[in-house]
């Protein structure tokens, strides 16, 4: 346990209810809570905006359809035609984590986009989902995806291995990237926090000025993290179709 | 750092679990297919009243057309028009001038025939005048009756002097 104001004490979990299930510990915690809000924030907002079904769209309506239509453009770019059947996931799994990063940055709200055990376990799911995918399509052709055409004999050796590496740590790289920018991002906000308290005097609003600006740029990146993780769900699943 | 304590992983594992399949499938099955209904309905507006503009658009061009076409046979026909007006004036006007320079030839041959015909006439007149006259001076002065064809002679003789 962190000490009591230790930047990395907004990461702790603390269970609401303690719940147990076939001798497993599945407590619902501020983890749980924050993800349960997310949930309703897009359920609601996704079906109640579009509850008109109006052709001149109101403005929430607007946002609902850009939203829709972000994601069906990143498909159609990446994946081409073969994607529309994933849309419903990749839009799933990019709202889940755009909210649940915008969640975060409501004070005192947990973030749940900053646990790695959360961001692998999605990670995972694409992971797992893409490679299954790959060899429905292609059956055991599949491994020529780490064959790299047109490079010297004597390099294969050298170059699979690495292909193989890569792709087996996709899915570190994608949960711990979104991971490590939630905590750094976080912990970077509660340090200086932290000064605005410590600091004598008036001079404590110059780290209160720089948490402002700060807050702005964790805001895009929660955005950005998003999209990135859309975007790189989209190309495996577009490698999963297109060996090289 | 409390994301490596395992003590929550299953919980958070579990409650991920519960709450992504929730929002897959009901984002899948309720949200999204209300979304593509709305897009796919205002793209149908939009060809819909693209189509009907195009059409009109085709219409108008060819009510622009036929306008013109009939602007066109009317002008054909309006020349067509002056231009045999123009021909039957000009028919008419000569036949009336020719027929006018007939009527007036004759009315000139018969002016010139009466003339000559009085002309005759007074002629005649003059020389039984002199014929008389001659006799009767003649008759007075010296008791000599004379034919009519005697002086008659004498005039003929004498015509040339007269004239």
């Amino acid at each position: 346990m962190a000490a009591k104001d230790s930047p990395l004490k907004q990461f702790e979990i603390d269970p609401i209810s303690n719940i147990e299930l076939g001798g497993y510990d599945i407590s619902f915690t501020n983890s749980s809570f924050a993800m349960l809000i997310t949930v309703l924030v897009i359920t609601l907002f996704l079906t109640l905006t579009v509850n008109t079904r109006s052709i001149i769209p109101s403005r929430m309506q607007l946002i609902s359809e850009l939203m829709y239509n972000f994601i069906a453009q990143l498909l159609s770019d990446t994946v081409g035609d073969n994607g529309k059947r994933y849309f419903p996931f990749v839009f799933s799994l990019f709202m889940f984590v755009l909210i649940g990063n915008m969640v975060g940055m409501i004070p005192y709200q947990f973030t749940f986009t900053s646990h790695i055990i959360v961001t692998f376990a999605l990670a995972a799911v694409v992971f797992i989902g893409v490679t299954i995918l790959g060899f429905i399509n292609h059956g055991i052709k599949f491994f020529t995806f780490f064959y790299i055409p047109g490079v010297p004999f004597y390099m294969h050796p050298l170059l699979i291995p690495i292909e193989v590496i890569s792709y087996l740590s996709r899915p570190i790289s994608l949960s711990v990237r979104l991971f490590a920018n939630m905590l750094a991002g976080h912990t970077l906000l509660k340090v200086f926090a932290g000064f605005v308290v410590s600091m004598p005097f008036f001079t404590g609003v110059f780290p209160l000025a720089f948490i402002v600006a700060l807050t702005g740029l964790e805001i895009l990146i929660a955005f950005l993290q998003a999209y990135v993780f859309a975007i790189l769900t989209c190309l495996y699943i577009n490698d999963a179709y297109h060996l090289h | 750092m409390p994301q490596l304590n395992p003590e929550f992983f299953v919980s958070q594992l579990f409650w991920l679990a519960v709450f992504f399949t929730f929002l897959f499938v009901f984002l899948w099955r309720v949200s999204l297919p209300r979304i593509a209904t709305v897009l796919e309905k205002r793209q149908n507006k939009i060809d819909e009243n693209l189509s009907s503009a195009k059409e009109l658009q085709e219409q108008a061009m060819e009510i622009e057309k036929k306008i013109n076409d009939q602007i066109n046979k009317a002008k054909l026909e309006t020349d067509e028009k002056i231009k045999e007006t123009i021909n039957a004036l000009q028919e008419d006007v000569s036949s009336q001038l020719s027929s006018l320079d007939k009527d007036l030839e004759k009315k000139v041959s018969d002016a010139e025939k009466e003339i000559l015909k009085s002309k005759d006439d007074q002629m005649k007149n003059i020389n039984n005048e002199i014929i008389n006259i001659t006799k009767l001076t003649v008759g007075k002065i010296t008791d000599i009756e004379l034919s009519d064809n005697k002086i008659n002679k004498v005039i003929e003789t004498h015509k040339g002097n007269f004239n």
